[in-house]
């Protein structure tokens, strides 16, 4: 319960201090005002009618559930039946969703009000929210810095309490490292715990729909209320419900362990490693034992995710030609259509991205490259599923570094991949990964087995009280 | 068509290059180091068993998705949705 934003505007609700529609025009009010860049399109009229429904069912002295009424945000890439979602992109500026994502349908049946599209960098291309139509994401503690990313605008939302949680898709660390540069919680669950159904595809093998909320009990209940099998995604499976009292005790969390090399390299700030080895001290002092583990090395993790990332973006985007949906452009025939529709269309980023995939399917690369990058894939979940033989919990920094600032990542794209070296890897093996604002300037990284995202979380609510 | 497609072609974007931020990614993939080529394939199983196919059904969208989709398409002209010039060659 503690810290915890939903139960206490629930308790406001249900007590008649503040009404539901109040409440949603409140945080309406401060998304229009705000100068952080995170809004790509508000739904005033649709937050309000459901406002009102909320209203009349307290009033009326029904019992509400408790996420009636919880204003909350979604990174404009999932669809909203009757919403813009532009994925931050000039080709789909004008795009309205047909259809509503299992993920968010699922908290609209629980009662939750979505008040806002957030902004992100477009289809989920980069790290830091610079990469969208609507302007770069600004970071909610120093505007000078980027908001991270690509989930910027929904991570900025929540640090700025403009929403009550927010939902960002992590690909490679779009909800973890947004959540770490703005000082929140964000949860990259196991892979199939949550449809991906209604999310704009990036890299499916490892897209994840992911809740960014500013206390481990609200990422419970978010994360409870989307989980579940989903016939219209095929790689979802049944999970069992997280209670909340399964995860106040930690005891049964014994040894944990972190990556030597993660630690102990030269691109990691110093300031960053000192912090992550006085919260490891601590750990200790409670009696937990803590193993140094081998892991690869942080370029063939970027490179491993970037080459399988990109090939897939590569198809899945093939699909973004003007054809039925889209800013389409005319020429002299379909191939020309096709070509100036998406040269014109997409962002300096996302084209590099695309031509990095193709290249790597190509024959005469598909071999040296993709595959190469496959079976790399295949021996770090091996090294993974033996590191869970050893520890319960392997313990990161979220990055190596602290957030660059506004301007600067577009410079240089492949220090910006190389950003990514600590939050990839568990994108690879599909484990549940969760970034508490606790540790590091950054913050750490939580990652347990697959499946386990229970134990993520009970880690979560020790560190709580520990560093 | 010519054989070889170049990646501008592949990607349908005018003008596009491969490009040295990227070169340099794959340039780690070519030097690694593969650890254990029997592990190919091995833990990749995001299969879905026979029984758990969903039903080969048709699904009768709603008369609003309905609606949506011919909104957010391209090009109309006098109640027909107008589709780009085919490739002739």
């Amino acid at each position: 319960m503690m810290d915890s934003q939903i139960h206490k505007i629930h308790q406001q609700l249900v007590d008649k201090k503040i009404s539901c529609t109040a409440l949603v025009q409140q945080k309406l009010n401060a998304l229009k005002e705000n100068t952080n860049n995170t809004v790509n399109s508000l739904l005033d009229d649709l937050a309000l009618k459901l406002a009102a429904k909320v209203d009349v069912k307290i009033a009326k002295g029904d019992p509400i559930g408790l996420l009636e009424g919880i204003p909350f945000g979604i990174k404009d890439v999932y669809m909203l039946q009757g919403t813009y979602t532009t994925a931050s992109s000039n080709l789909l500026k004008n795009y309205k969703s047909a259809y509503t994502a299992t993920a968010i349908q699922k908290l609209l049946d629980a009662g939750a009000i979505p008040i806002v599209k957030e902004n992100c960098d477009s289809f989920g291309h980069g790290s830091s929210s610079e990469n969208t139509i609507f302007g770069a994401v600004k970071n909610a503690n120093n505007p000078d810095l980027v908001g991270g990313g690509s989930s910027g605008g929904s991570a900025v939302n929540v640090a700025k309490e403009y929403t009550i949680f927010s939902i960002g898709g992590d690909t490679g660390g779009s909800v973890r490292q947004p959540a770490g540069y703005n000082h929140v919680y964000g949860l990259k669950p196991t892979y199939g715990r949550i449809s991906r159904y209604g999310l704009m595809a990036y890299a499916s093998s490892t897209d994840c729909v992911g809740p960014i909320a500013k206390s481990v009990e609200d990422i419970r209940i978010v994360l409870n209320a989307m989980s579940g099998k989903d016939v219209k995604d095929q790689t979802t499976y049944a999970s069992a419900e997280i209670t909340k009292d399964s995860i106040l005790n930690s005891k049964s969390i014994k040894t944990i362990g972190y990556f030597k090399n993660f630690i102990e390299n030269d691109a990691i700030d110093s300031k960053i490693k000192a912090d992550f080895l006085i919260a490891i001290e601590k750990i200790k002092a409670k009696g937990i034992e803590v193993k140094e583990l081998d892991f690869f090395k942080s370029d063939i993790l970027v490179s491993t995710y970037y080459t399988l990332a990109m090939a897939e973006t590569a198809s899945n985007l093939s699909r973004l030609d003007g054809s039925n949906y889209g800013n389409r452009i005319e020429d002299k025939n379909l191939k020309e259509s096709y070509a100036i529709t998406r040269s014109e269309n997409f962002s300096e980023e996302t084209k590099r991205r695309i031509v990095g995939g193709n290249q790597v399917l190509s024959q005469g690369f598909s071999d040296e490259i993709y595959l190469k990058g496959l079976a790399l894939r295949d021996a770090i979940s091996e090294n993974f599923e033996n590191d869970f033989k050893e520890v319960d919990i392997i313990l990161s920094p979220v990055t190596p570094n602290s957030p660059p600032k506004i301007g600067d990542s577009l410079k240089d794209p492949h220090a910006m991949y190389l950003s990514d070296a600590y939050t990839v890897g568990f994108s690879l093996g599909q484990l549940p990964t969760l970034t508490i604002p606790q540790g590091t300037e950054t913050g750490l990284q939580i990652t347990a087995a697959k499946n386990n995202d229970e134990l993520v979380l009970k880690f979560a609510n020790f560190l709580k009280d520990t560093i | 068509m010519s054989k070889i497609m170049t990646v501008d072609v592949l990607s349908s974007i005018k003008g596009a290059q491969p490009s040295e931020a990227v070169n340099k990614l794959f340039d780690v993939i070519k030097n690694a180091q593969p650890t254990n080529n029997n592990s190919f394939n091995n833990n990749r199983n995001n299969y879905v068993s026979l029984n758990d196919l969903r039903n080969d059904v048709v699904i009768e969208s709603s008369a609003l998705e309905k609606q949506i989709i011919i909104e957010n398409f391209p090009k109309e002209k006098g109640g027909y949705l107008v589709v780009s010039k085919v490739i002739e060659e």
